[in-house]
């Protein structure tokens, strides 16, 4: 497309919704960025509308139910062209904790182009505003648009914007030296966001921020907190990196200090839940596979 | 509460013309819940009557097929009842094949979506619906639709993960780091 | 006579979710009614039964994020009956808070569109604005604006140290002068009560026939709250009135749930003195036996009912819960009889209706 006219004023990028299916969560969220004055998205130069031929940026939630499906993709067709997508919260971009069920058929990505996800469940308006805005810079490219966009002019950009919202659930964070591999968190994971692959070298941790529902269930039942939540909420990304949010972590297996075969290190935060103070028997009975940690405490006594 | 209990077993036994014996939990709030089995699926709606004229509302009704009724060839239907406060169950046992019960619309009025949901969730026709169509699921989805899926089929097999999972798997690799 | 038949959507319903109506007119006025269910349906109750009862406390949550946190916390509440568990005294009141502070964000949403509808943008924005002081305060505590993660089997997986109950009582402190403020003006304002008095009107017999619960019954005379007839977690202890009106109308409806949103900073208060010091959950990884049981509670909409069968397996045979949005929908068909087309989207916002609990 060609380029327009540098004085031109850029008009308002318009915005519209549509549920796929949704628990409603980030429906009432985008809500607040019509009508609570500091999440607004009329600073990123953007305003809703209430019909789809009016709209350059759609803003899609829910799990795509097979319900819906026509629905959706009727009204997303009437979107005229060029336009931005957007995919809010996790269930529109893997199903989130609603994946595999007989009645939804997302991700959405199987029917239409997504271009920007934003993660969350559901995401902070913040991060909502910073998706929109991302959205909004896309959108005023395709179409030629040379001026900076507003959010970048105005001196609160999107990703730094005043203070970061205290204590939210946000990304989770892994730490494999504190890992036991008991696996407890990818047991009680709603989202199947965790998961673990046993190979020579160790165990390894991967989890899928983008099938995330950011519940913190998972740091609740780890014995030694080797997952905890982070504050991090600014997750938007393009879709070109959907699978690659990801949070991963090994824990190299270890041999026996006597008989050499492999076992996963006790870590010094489960000695701590059990023993709350080590000495040096214990330090190395943790070095011992259970077989020869048995020979050796129980068997030896005996002996 | 005894005078209570009593009103209750005496009500339903009045209607469906035989000694019912109603099993009663007391919590530790205080807060009673009773619970029943008739012997017969169509005595439900006898004891349906009795529950209005107790004054009750039908609270929700519960179709359910456990590996444990399998077995001995039947499947549940309960009936949840409020009796201002106190939550009255009671439960009917209907064949796996060719299941049929009365419609309860005539009696409680909200029990119209109930029949409807468990018509289309389980193989149970219900006689007497004013109604009978689908309330949530859409026409392509198959009819009893808990049955049909209870046995991982195509749609819960976790088909749609296992893809998902094998793109995140490959754009990272197993050490944690991105791959460039 | 001779009717015609439009559909309506989410759009002209004035509904955050997909619901769709297929109406009876007679030239402007409404005769009949026929609700077209099931677009947010995603077969919860299958998906309960293929995850294990830790899971099920997040997927759960994830029914519907205006009263997100009634199904966790009644969901435990019928593990915890069928294992036996007693939680602690202070987890039972830290429940309590959970669930009246949804309840004010939830009834205070439908306020806001309540004024939308009526055309008082000032005032939907008023309403939205006050209701930011309860999604701060569900921020700092819980970490998120709608989803609280409180719940957790044996109890609550969050604590209130001194410094956040005390920025919990200031927060509520906050709410109560904007919370009055906002009650007379639904009361006195008289282009909202042109709008709203005498306007969709479902009486107390009909009420009862269409066995309604929650905000929709009291509106209509009928003393029905879950907390004080089938008393539950620290709601035995706390004291509170039964908001009731007599008027049946949407007008009704609106003072019943501002009076419960009044109500609610009282019982967050209550508890906030009242709770002991002690344990947050009891056993982490209890053992769930074969078992069922019937659990209840008061959500924003009114009676919340599951139930749950186990058969010692750590997945739920079966668990089957109503929404009290259930049977308001059925009861459109009273409320909306004879009015004009135009009052639709008002009269079926005023039962506050929940349509990812609906269709689950």
């Amino acid at each position: 497309m060609e380029a327009l006219p540098e004085n031109d004023p850029i008009p308002p990028v318009r915005l519209y919704r549509i549920n796929a299916g949704s628990c409603n969560g980030c429906d009432v969220e985008l809500a607040t960025t019509a009508s609570v004055a500091r999440f607004d998205v009329e600073r990123w130069g953007c305003r809703y509308s209430e019909s789809p031929a009016d709209a350059d940026i759609v803003l899609i939630t829910g799990p795509l139910t097979v319900r819906v499906r026509d629905k959706v993709l009727r009204l997303y067709g009437e979107v005229s062209e060029p336009k931005v997508t957007v995919a809010v919260g996790v269930c529109p971009i893997s199903g989130g904790v609603f994946r595999d069920s007989y009645a939804v058929v997302g991700p959405i990505d199987r029917y239409l182009p997504v271009d920007i996800n934003v993660p969350g469940c559901p995401p902070h308006p913040r991060a909502l505003g910073a998706g929109i805005a991302k959205a909004a810079t896309l959108w005023r490219e395709r179409c030629g648009y040379t001026q900076p966009s507003p959010e970048l002019a105005s001196p609160g950009n999107y990703d730094g914007d005043a203070v970061a919202p205290t204590g939210l659930r946000g990304k989770m964070r892994f730490n494999a030296a504190a890992c036991v591999g008991c696996r407890m968190c990818e047991h009680v994971c709603a989202g199947g966001a965790i998961r673990f692959d046993e190979t020579d070298t160790g165990l390894h941790f991967t989890l899928w921020h983008n099938s995330c529902a950011f519940c913190g269930l998972c740091s609740h039942y780890c014995p030694t907190k080797a997952l905890s939540v982070t504050d991090e909420w600014q997750m938007s990304h393009l879709q070109e990196d959907k699978y690659r949010l990801v949070e991963q972590g090994v824990v190299s297996f270890v041999p026996c200090t006597d008989c050499g075969s492999i076992l996963l290190p006790v870590a010094p935060e489960l000695l701590r839940v059990a023993y709350r103070e080590t000495s040096r028997e214990i330090e190395r009975l943790k070095t011992l596979c259970p077989e020869c940690r048995q020979k050796q405490s129980i068997g030896g006594i005996r002996r | 509460m005894m005078e209570f209990k009593k009103k209750v077993s005496e009500m339903i036994s009045l209607w469906i013309g035989e000694e019912v014996a109603v099993e009663w939990r007391i919590d530790i709030k205080g807060v009673m819940t009773g619970w029943c089995r008739l012997q017969e699926g169509t005595l439900i709606l006898p004891a349906a009557e009795a529950v209005a004229c107790l004054e009750g509302r039908l609270s929700m009704i519960t179709a359910y097929l456990s590996e444990q009724a399998k077995l001995k060839g039947v499947r549940e239907i309960s009936f949840h009842f409020d009796l201002n406060g106190t939550t009255l169950t009671l439960s009917i046992e209907l064949p796996l094949e060719g299941a049929r019960i009365p419609s309860l619309t005539h009696i409680f009025r909200n029990a119209d979506w109930n029949e409807r949901e468990f018509m289309e969730l389980y193989d149970i026709q219900v006689v007497g619906h004013p109604d009978p169509r689908r309330l949530f699921l859409d026409k392509s989805i198959d009819p009893a639709a808990f049955e049909r899926l209870i046995p991982y089929s195509t749609f819960s097999n976790g088909a749609n993960s296992k893809a998902l999972w094998e793109k995140v798997m490959a754009q990272n690799n197993h050490t944690g780091k991105e791959i460039p | 006579m001779s009717t015609s038949v439009i559909k309506l959507g989410p759009h002209q319903l004035a509904l955050e979710e997909p619901m769709y109506f297929r109406v009876e007119v007679d030239g402007e006025i409404v005769v009949g009614l026929d609700v077209l269910a099931g677009y947010v349906h995603r077969g919860m109750e299958h998906l309960v039964m293929k995850r294990n009862f830790y899971q099920n406390i997040t997927l759960l949550e994830r029914l519907c994020s205006l009263c997100s946190n009634s199904h966790p916390s009644t969901f435990c509440t019928a593990v915890e009956e069928v294992a036996g568990i007693r939680i602690p005294a202070r987890a039972e009141y830290l429940r309590a808070i959970a669930d009246e502070i949804k309840r004010i964000s939830s009834h205070l949403f439908n306020c806001a569109i309540i004024a939308h509808i009526i055309g008082q943008t000032a005032l939907f924005k008023t309403v939205m604005e006050i209701r930011e002081i309860m999604q701060d305060t569900k921020e700092s505590i819980y970490g998120n604006r709608m989803d609280l993660a409180a719940n957790c089997i044996g109890g609550v997986r969050y604590d209130l140290t001194p410094e956040s109950a005390a920025y919990l009582g200031k927060q509520m402190e906050r709410m109560k002068g904007p919370l009055d403020e906002l009650y007379r003006t639904y009361a006195t304002d008289q282009a909202i009560r042109t709008r709203t008095e005498g306007l969709g009107i479902l009486s107390k017999p009909d009420a009862v026939n269409y066995a309604v619960v929650g905000p929709v019954a009291r509106a209509s005379g009928i003393v029905y709250d879950v907390r004080k007839k089938n008393p539950y977690g620290a709601y035995d202890r706390l004291r509170f009135e039964v908001a009731t009106e007599q008027g049946g109308d949407v007008r009704a409806r609106a003072m019943v749930r501002l009076r419960e949103a009044r109500e609610a900073v009282s019982l967050i208060e209550q508890c906030l003195a009242d709770m002991p010091p002690g344990a947050i959950y009891a056993d982490t990884l209890p053992e769930i036996p074969a078992g069922e049981t019937i659990a209840k509670s008061e959500a924003p909409r009114g009676e919340l009912i599951y139930y749950l069968k186990t058969d010692g397996t750590d997945m739920p045979v079966r668990l089957k819960w109503r929404v009290p949005s259930y049977m308001n929908w059925d009861a459109l068909q009273v409320m909306l009889k004879g009015h004009s087309v135009a009052d639709i989207p008002l009269i079926v916002n005023s039962i506050d209706p929940c349509i990812s609990c609906t269709d689950r």
